[in-house]
């Protein structure tokens, strides 16, 4: 940290000297020295995601190219899993099934964070603030797993603690998990319930890093509370929002744990996401180059999706 | 900034040998990994090398691994003072996760010396050249084994683990789909107790009275899966998920381990041979129906997919007054704390015939190991009787060997009636695992949770014979 004291700061023009400097003796040894921890710090971030990111995908992206069983050989395929791919009327299905539950889950989530954040953030004392920021976070702490096998058994059809209490009241009881909508339904829903707190703290946060003067102004100028929420409040923490948005999109593409624990993917195929498709295909069909086809068709499809993202984005995020 | 990193060391140089050194990582990286997953050639791995580790992988939790790796230790090191066995335990639901794990390790290029194998896997594995033949083996040590072993084990067992004349595996364990009864709801609703030749009349009697009494009880409860669910129904209703048949051979086992005119080895042969599928038969649209049926009367819950612990939970706790189980439900039962005498078995009822299913696990030498001759060695105190309470203890399955059947065994857990375990076996059929076995229940599973869903069987079934078909013809 000393070394990095002593150099001369010339990152700004204005302080940048007309005439050329000579160098002070060391002061090249000492750039290098800076230069060599600079790239041991990045070569250490960069050798974890070779090690666990980059390098996997390069060996999914060459293994969709063979057929492979795990147990013979491999054998060259070439682009004929590609081309399995998009004549597999169940894997295309699970697809359609992921792309509908990830928007719903994602509109779910990002509107009801916000909505909640609002909420808090308006009327709230900063113990209030600190206790609904806990609270709502900590389902998100939970075993996603341990959550799911719970969460199967309050909503078991039969023997359910929800349709107990729905029972009590009159109500029938409801095919939560047994019935195609009432599963991706009540998935979402779960997953929502999970995750929801993870946009809220951020709402929070960028909320509270609205400037006071802009507050300040449109009350001044008349603006009610839902015109200062869509008109000031929203367009600033727009980059917040395209934030939440595009981690959430890409941890909803991704959805596994639920619907793979409380219902195996059903009733029928009602609930088999893409990835577990990808599993079903590579761990229990044992066909593994068509497994990592299916894997690199929905990295390029996540790819795609936050990049339109981003170019909605353009137009619809604010930057300050 | 850029000027901080300094002159001297070139990023654009260092990003281009770093691009380099990826790309070869990469390459490196797919070419170990594929090398390393892909089987040694048949024969190549040697058999003679007894020092070492032994490695197995067992079907259970670690703790029971543990008892068995220090149990067999220092039998181990009778083999050879410098050989030592390493149990390693997979949990699973079931047999079908634990067969995947088992793969996932052998793709990771972990392939162990022994492995536990169940009928679900048996096919697969051995038609991928996976696990190797014991034939040579058996036939070395055949005086010993038929009257310590195969004198012992029902014939059923040792077919079940055939596989084109060979014997890959040498098994320890069953369960037979038997129908348990909880006795206090029997009773609370004046059903009279099933008797060894009930029939689906007097099963589907005994569901309405236990209806009629009310209650919150439910009268049956199932699991969708291959063993012990709707396809009990199906085998009773004489059909099966896809024709049945056996591979020729087998006579060196059959006329050397057993005595001739063994009423019990009429009509075996090389292992069973699963051939065109029959999923949308007229016998199993009726079976599926009629489980359908009966939650659409209210006579049984919607089913849960796999494992089977929800299943027993609900038995346990009076919830359920009848299900299908085998051997393992007796421990399973006792463990949730259900007294000895509060529930008892009985034949599957019979319909259309009186074939049920039964699945069979026991113990396989991986092709790969260096180690063969040792791990046969292990494989036979693995199969002694001193061994079957320390790898299962308290009733967790059913002894393959008839001598371990006893009433002292049951008289901790129950049931009273638990000589139909092993009397079950008679004329009963493995459940049907060919070597596509994985894809088999995907889409078995997949196809059951759809027809219960929509309530009919028919169009379901007519798509898992599709997939069935697909799937048979690409393996």
């Amino acid at each position: 940290m000393t070394a990095v004291a002593s150099v001369p700061r010339a990152s700004s023009r204005e302080e940048r000297p007309s005439q050329p400097v000579r160098r002070r003796p060391g002061a090249r040894r000492t750039a290098r020295r800076e230069a060599v921890f600079g790239y041991a710090m990045i070569g250490l971030a960069m050798l974890f995601v070779t090690v666990f990111t980059f390098l996997p995908i390069l060996a999914s992206l060459g293994l969709s190219f063979f057929d492979w069983d795990v147990i013979s050989p491999p054998t060259w395929a070439g682009l004929g899993n590609y081309q399995r791919f998009f004549s597999d009327e169940p894997v295309l299905q699970s697809f359609g099934v992921t792309i509908a539950m990830a928007i719903a889950i994602v509109i779910l989530q990002l509107s009801l964070g916000l909505f909640l954040a609002v909420l808090v953030n308006q009327r709230t004392s900063t113990f209030g603030r600190t206790f609904f920021r806990t609270a709502f976070y900590l389902p998100l702490l939970a075993s996603t797993a341990a959550v799911s096998i719970f969460m199967g058994y309050l909503f078991d059809y039969q023997f359910g603690a929800i349709n107990y209490y729905l029972g009590l009241v009159g109500i029938p009881a409801i095919p939560w998990l047994t019935s195609p909508l009432g599963a991706q339904v009540t998935i979402v829903l779960i997953v929502v319930w999970q995750q929801v707190g993870f946009t809220f703290v951020l709402f929070v946060a960028a909320l509270m890093s609205v400037p006071e003067d802009v507050l300040e102004a449109s009350s001044i100028d008349g603006a009610g509370p839902l015109r200062t929420l869509f008109r000031i409040k929203i367009p600033l923490i727009s980059p917040t929002i395209l934030f939440a948005a595009v981690i959430s999109l890409i941890n909803a593409m991704q959805l596994f744990d639920q619907p793979f624990i409380m219902t195996k993917g059903g009733p029928g195929t009602a609930t088999t996401t893409a990835t577990i498709a990808m599993y079903q295909t590579g761990f229990q069909n044992l066909q593994f180059g068509y497994s990592s086809a299916i894997a690199i068709v929905l990295l390029l499809l996540i790819l795609a999706i936050t990049g339109l993202q981003f170019l909605a984005s353009r137009k619809l995020v604010f930057y300050q | 900034m850029a000027r901080a990193f300094g002159p001297d060391v070139s990023r654009r140089d260092l990003l281009r040998l770093g691009g380099l050194g990826l790309a070869g990582l990469a390459l490196a990286g797919v070419g170990t990994g594929l090398a390393g997953c892909a089987p040694t050639t048949p024969g190549s791995g040697g058999s003679g090398s007894t020092t070492g580790t032994l490695n197995m992988l067992y079907f259970g939790d670690q703790k029971a691994a543990t008892t068995l790796q220090n149990s067999l230790q220092p039998q181990v090191k009778k083999i050879d003072k410098d050989l030592s066995i390493k149990v390693t335990a997979i949990n699973g639901t079931d047999w079908n996760d634990f067969l995947a794990k088992v793969l996932t390790l052998i793709a990771a290029g972990q392939a162990p010396d022994l492995v536990s194998v169940a009928t679900e896997g048996l096919q697969l594995m051995a038609s991928k050249k996976l696990i190797t033949p014991l034939d040579s083996y058996v036939t070395k040590d055949m005086s010993t084994l038929k009257s310590t072993y195969f004198n012992d084990i029902h014939p059923a067992l040792v077919e079940a683990m055939m596989f084109e004349g060979h014997l890959y595996n040498m098994p320890d364990s069953f369960n037979a789909g038997s129908m348990f009864f909880n006795t206090g709801v029997l009773q609370k609703a004046g059903a009279t107790t099933p008797s060894p030749t009930w029939t689906m009349d007097d099963f589907h009697t005994t569901a309405q009275q236990i209806k009629s009494a009310g209650g919150q009880i439910l009268p049956f409860d199932w699991v969708v899966r291959l063993w012990g669910s709707w396809t009990s129904f199906l085998y009773a209703n004489d059909g099966n998920l896809l024709q049945e048949g056996k591979y020729p051979g087998g006579d060196w086992l059959w006329s050397k381990a057993y005595d001739a005119g063994d009423p019990s080895i009429a009509g075996r042969k090389g292992g069973w041979k699963w051939g065109t599928p029959t999923a949308n038969s007229d016998a199993s649209v009726e079976a599926l129906q009629y489980v359908i049926d009966m939650q659409k009367a209210g006579l049984s819950p919607s089913p849960d997919v796999g494992g089977g612990g929800t299943l027993q939970g609900l038995f346990s706790s009076g919830r359920i007054g009848m299900s299908i189980g085998g051997g393992f439900w007796a421990g399973g039962l006792h463990n949730a704390g259900m007294a000895p005498g509060t529930f008892n078995v009985q034949f599957f009822p019979r319909w259309k015939s009186n074939k049920s299913l039964f699945g069979t696990g026991g113990y396989s030498i991986f092709e790969s190991s260096q180690k063969k001759d040792a791990a046969w060695e292990v494989i036979k105190m693995m199969i002694q009787p001193e061994s079957f309470d320390i790898m299962f203890p308290g009733n967790v399955t059913t002894p393959g060997r008839k001598s371990l059947m006893t009433a002292q065994r049951y008289a901790p857990t129950g049931p009273e009636n638990w000589k139909v375990f092993y009397d079950q076996l008679d004329g009963s059929v493995p459940i049907s695992a060919p070597p596509y076995y994985n894809a088999l229940a995907t889409s078995l599973n997949q196809r059951t949770t759809q027809a219960v869903s929509a309530g009919r069987a028919k169009p379901s079934l007519d798509a898992m014979q599709a997939d069935l078909e697909k799937i048979s013809k690409g393996s």
